[in-house]
């Protein structure tokens, strides 16, 4: 197998990926609201921009792991110089960034944190997806009564 | 075109700038929110990965803002014959 052929390999499985991702989506559609009533403007441009880091984090959950884990060993680096360590604590001490971490939150799923193997899909990812999608099916009035606010 | 016959025109749509002002802005983003609130919080909070992720993104910034100075640093033009009338013009100096 030549080197253009594993290459054309790869171009197509990441193209099966993003079908399955659309695939996912349809099957648990609270993972991709309706978008909001309007032609446009900046809620909706928000709204869009939100969306697509969704869609950035669930179909590609290695990748976003690797660049969080990247992104969060810089920032501890950063954190042990005086500047860093100044910006920490206003950090720390900042409202606006406990209503970021609420949208960051809302829309990540939260599926970049706790436990995963290297190089590999965080286990808080393919739970939540197994969750939404086969949660969905059993979505009946028994089981909803059971299933706390919030939960797929 | 493929790997081994790659166009030199392509190298005219490269974003790489765009990329490194787009980082340096999310860092001046980052200033910005650590700017919101110059007291305790209260309960006290503990410095998590998102804030982390956040001083991450910060020294990306600081460091992108530390190539242009050492380009500045380096030239003998006045600084104010240097001050592009675009952002990306600027980092393309």
């Amino acid at each position: 197998m030549n080197p253009e052929v594993l290459i054309s390999m790869l171009a197509e499985l990441d193209r099966i990926r993003e079908l399955t991702v659309d695939l996912v989506e349809r099957s648990a559609p609270r993972l991709l609201p309706a978008p909001p009533d309007g032609d446009g403007g900046a809620e909706r441009t928000t709204f869009d921009l939100l969306l697509g880091a969704r869609r950035a984090v669930l179909g590609n959950p290695a990748a976003a792991r690797t660049l969080h884990d990247l992104l969060v060993a810089e920032g501890h680096r950063y954190a042990e110089t005086p500047a860093g360590a100044q910006l920490r604590d206003a950090l720390i001490a900042s409202d606006a960034v406990e209503n970021l971490r609420r949208v960051w939150e809302t829309v990540s799923l939260n599926v970049l944190d706790g436990p995963s193997p290297p190089n590999a899909a965080p286990n808080a990812w393919a739970e939540l997806l197994a969750d939404a999608v086969i949660g969905h099916g059993l979505d009946d009035s028994v089981l909803a009564r059971l299933r706390p606010e919030g939960f797929a | 075109m493929t790997l081994t016959d790659p166009r030199a025109a392509l190298a005219d749509e490269s974003n790489f700038i765009s990329y490194l002002v787009g980082l340096a802005g999310v860092a001046r983003v980052v200033h910005a929110l650590a700017a919101d609130g110059d007291c305790p919080a209260d309960p006290p909070r503990d410095d998590d990965d998102f804030v982390h992720v956040l001083l991450g993104l910060a020294s990306l910034g600081a460091a992108i803002e530390g190539l242009t100075e050492t380009t500045l640093a380096q030239s003998n033009s006045p600084i104010e014959a240097l001050l592009p009338t675009s952002t990306n013009a600027r980092w393309l100096r």
